[in-house]
């Protein structure tokens, strides 16, 4: 009779057991979701920023898939419903589709700030999260909004760090005090070029004193020749050029400051797009070598520098980006990716999308630098802004037709080359 | 003082290239009174003709150039037949959006096939530097722009002393008495819209060296093509020439003299003017801008 009622306890003991440490050791991998939980992306798929957007919208489905793995978001399968934000009028009414249509209680998105302002005032006025990844729009979390968020850093971050860069890694290899440096800025003018270009401005005058000999904006959609800039410039001969691009007028400046013959010491940039983006490598081959990025990190990044939990997350991304893609993570994926966890991190914590209750998750949650994708920290502001120097970024260079992560040296194995940049033939 | 040569020089080869892109779209406006919004699609169907055939091929795009004249006349016949042929003869605004919706079905139709990516066709002469004294310029735009003059030429030749040329500016002129003197206009129709995709085709293939090839990228040229043809005179060829140049010269000189934020409202500026003041263009003959309305 014991043996018997023994055996099927021991099989269910056993099967508790197995399924227990299954669950240990794989983080919740292997559960069985409960349903699916919607979530609305909007990202701009057709139109002049669909080549950006289309990436963003890989790194999130990669990363939906990786959170599917280990349990989804409340242990509810994440699924998405998608919509094409092709400008700031259309990322508004999709918006407003994906909430009233789709009924989604969450949007992330957009990769571009030219979109996430209308698209987020849409969510407002449905009382919807807002949930950015990628803008980096200052205005974005200035309006008194309680429902957006934003991962990324901010372009006041981005230009804090490239001044950074420029300060103290770069002056002191030119042989020259932050204050004796000529600085021209260049930009698009989008509310992207402009916030990081402003910003850069500002540090660079009140805390280093450096001397800003030019500030040029223009239209990336219709800059067809910047020869008359490169004159004006040549003649004003800056040590470094700050430039803001997108994908078509980072090569066009980089070629035809190469047939001018315009020498600077360095370039600098910020961004996933324009020099930082895959294209300016192929678009400018062996010529491109010498212009700097700041970015998420890429090849030559030491992963071990990250918290044990960091390491084992990114290292996993990095995987499933090459299985799907071929390749390292671009910019675009890891923005997209490393947000879209930040907020299963959130959600699990909530446990729901309920707006108030959503907000005192994201404000509890404290990481330090080191403990997700990107290697980034979490502490998000009462505005709903990921605080900047948790979001640790790294300045990466063109070599050799890649970009690497050269600074911060603590997190990098490779190292800043052509400091200062030589005569165009000898960048080799 | 220093920078002037280069600027004079960078005048010259911008309004070569915008030429090349304006004179298709006057010749259809010239005989046709239709303003082609798809036109920039088409101009990035002839940066990815030589982008994939360098790619696939290894082809140079002066060799593309050979193949790209009957392949984009074969394009403009089908597209006639296909689309324009039910439109030319009714009201601008059907002409509008149908040519709009051509624009955003083309660009949408490359975006998928092709997707976002910016491509980039590098040929050896795009690398070769022309140094001029201070001037320094590329081989592939001086390319460009010579091709842009001989085509010009060529056109206003064919317009000028070929029967079909006459047949062409006849129908231009008064499209029911070149009906009544026997012309087949649905003809000169097909054989105008097919030029003008052969010419904007042709300045696809010239301009893959110099910029990057995306699906939007015709946006980043056609614009100032409107206003190329606006101030050189609607249909006037040798016009679009000119007016390139005033346009570059504007576009050039003041992005070196009050900054590169400033050039469109300075050439909208001259457009809105020359639209108010002098309709028929700066070189066109007055009345021009109404004929066949």
């Amino acid at each position: 009779m014991s043996k018997r009622r023994g055996l099927p306890t021991a099989l269910i003991l056993l099967t508790a057991v197995t399924l227990v440490s299954a669950a240990l050791v794989r983080d919740g991998e292997g559960q069985a979701l409960q349903g699916e939980y919607k979530v609305g992306v909007l990202e701009p798929l057709t139109g002049a920023l669909a080549f950006e957007g289309k990436r963003h919208l890989e790194g999130m489905e990669i990363m939906r898939d990786m959170i599917n793995e280990r349990g989804g978001v409340m242990g509810k399968k994440l699924v998405f419903a998608v919509g094409d934000a092709v400008d700031p009028t259309a990322a508004a009414s999709e918006a407003n589709r994906l909430i009233t249509r789709e009924g989604v209680k969450i949007i992330t998105g957009t990769f571009s700030s030219r979109l996430c302002g209308a698209a987020s005032e849409t969510a407002a006025r449905h009382n919807v999260i807002y949930w950015e990844t990628s803008c980096v729009d200052p205005r974005f979390n200035k309006r008194g909004l309680k429902n957006v968020f934003r991962t990324e850093i901010d372009a006041t971050g981005f230009g804090w760090y490239n001044i950074e860069f420029i300060a103290k890694h770069l002056a002191p290899r030119f042989s020259l005090k932050p204050n004796e440096l000529k600085i021209a800025f260049l930009s698009e003018d989008s509310s992207y070029g402009q916030g990081v270009t402003e910003a850069a401005r500002d540090r660079a005058r009140r805390d280093f004193g450096m001397q800003e000999v030019a500030l040029e904006y223009y239209n990336f959609q219709t800059i067809n020749d910047f020869t008359p800039i490169i004159a004006k410039l040549k003649q004003l001969n800056p040590d470094v050029v700050h430039h803001i691009a997108y994908s078509n007028d980072a090569p066009l400046f980089w070629r035809q400051s190469r047939e001018q013959n315009f020498i600077f010491k360095a370039l600098v940039h910020a961004g996933a797009t324009g020099y930082g983006g895959a294209d300016f490598g192929k678009a400018t081959g062996a010529d491109g070598n010498g212009p700097f990025a700041l970015l998420e990190p890429g090849p030559g990044f030491r992963v071990e520098a990250l918290r044990p939990e960091g390491q084992k997350i990114e290292r996993e991304f990095r995987d499933a980006v090459q299985k799907k893609t071929g390749s390292y993570p671009l910019g675009g994926h890891q923005l997209a990716a490393g947000g879209l966890w930040v907020l299963k991190l959130v959600l699990d914590q909530a446990k729901t999308d309920e707006l108030e209750k959503f907000r005192s998750a994201v404000m509890a949650l404290d990481l330090p630098v080191g403990s997700v994708i990107n290697g980034w920290g979490i502490k998000f502001s009462e505005t709903g802004q990921n605080a900047n120097e948790r979001v640790q970024h790294y300045m990466l260079q063109w070599q050799n037709g890649q970009l690497v992560t050269v600074w911060p040296e603590e997190f990098s194995t490779l190292r800043a080359k052509w400091i200062p940049l030589g005569a165009w033939d000898q960048r080799k | 003082m220093g920078a002037v040569p280069q600027l004079v020089i960078s005048t010259v080869l911008l309004g070569g290239i915008y030429a090349l892109i304006a004179v298709g779209l006057t010749l259809i406006f010239g005989i046709m009174r239709v303003v082609n919004f798809a036109h920039g699609e088409f101009l990035m169907l002839g940066m990815y003709l030589a982008f994939w055939a360098f790619a696939l091929w290894g082809l140079d795009p002066y060799v593309v150039l050979v193949g790209a004249v009957p392949i984009f006349f074969g394009v403009g016949l089908v597209t006639y037949a296909l689309v324009m042929r039910g439109v030319v003869k009714a009201s601008h605004n059907v002409q509008i959006f149908t040519t709009v919706g051509l624009s955003t079905a083309l660009q949408n139709a490359a975006l998928v096939v092709w997707t976002g990516d910016f491509r980039v066709v590098r040929p050896w002469h795009s690398g070769v530097v022309i140094r001029l004294g201070e001037a320094a310029f590329n081989l592939s735009q001086v390319v460009a722009f010579a091709v842009a003059v001989l085509f010009t030429a060529a056109l206003v030749a064919f317009m000028k002393w070929t029967r079909a040329g006459r047949i062409m500016r006849a129908t231009a002129q008064d499209v029911e008495a070149a009906t009544l003197m026997g012309i087949d206009t649905d003809r000169v129709y097909r054989l105008a819209w097919a030029i003008g995709l052969v010419c904007v085709g042709i300045a696809g293939v010239l301009m893959s060296p110099l910029y990057s090839v995306y699906p939007t990228a015709g946006l980043q040229f056609v614009l100032l093509a409107y206003v190329v043809v606006v101030l050189g005179g609607l249909g006037d060829m040798m016009g679009a020439l000119l007016g390139s140049l005033i346009v570059a010269a504007v576009e050039v000189i003041g992005s070196y003299l009050v900054g590169s934020a400033w050039k469109e409202v300075i050439y909208f500026v001259l457009f809105i003017a020359v639209l108010v003041f002098r309709p028929a263009g700066l070189f066109g003959q007055r009345g021009s801008e109404t004929l066949g309305a």
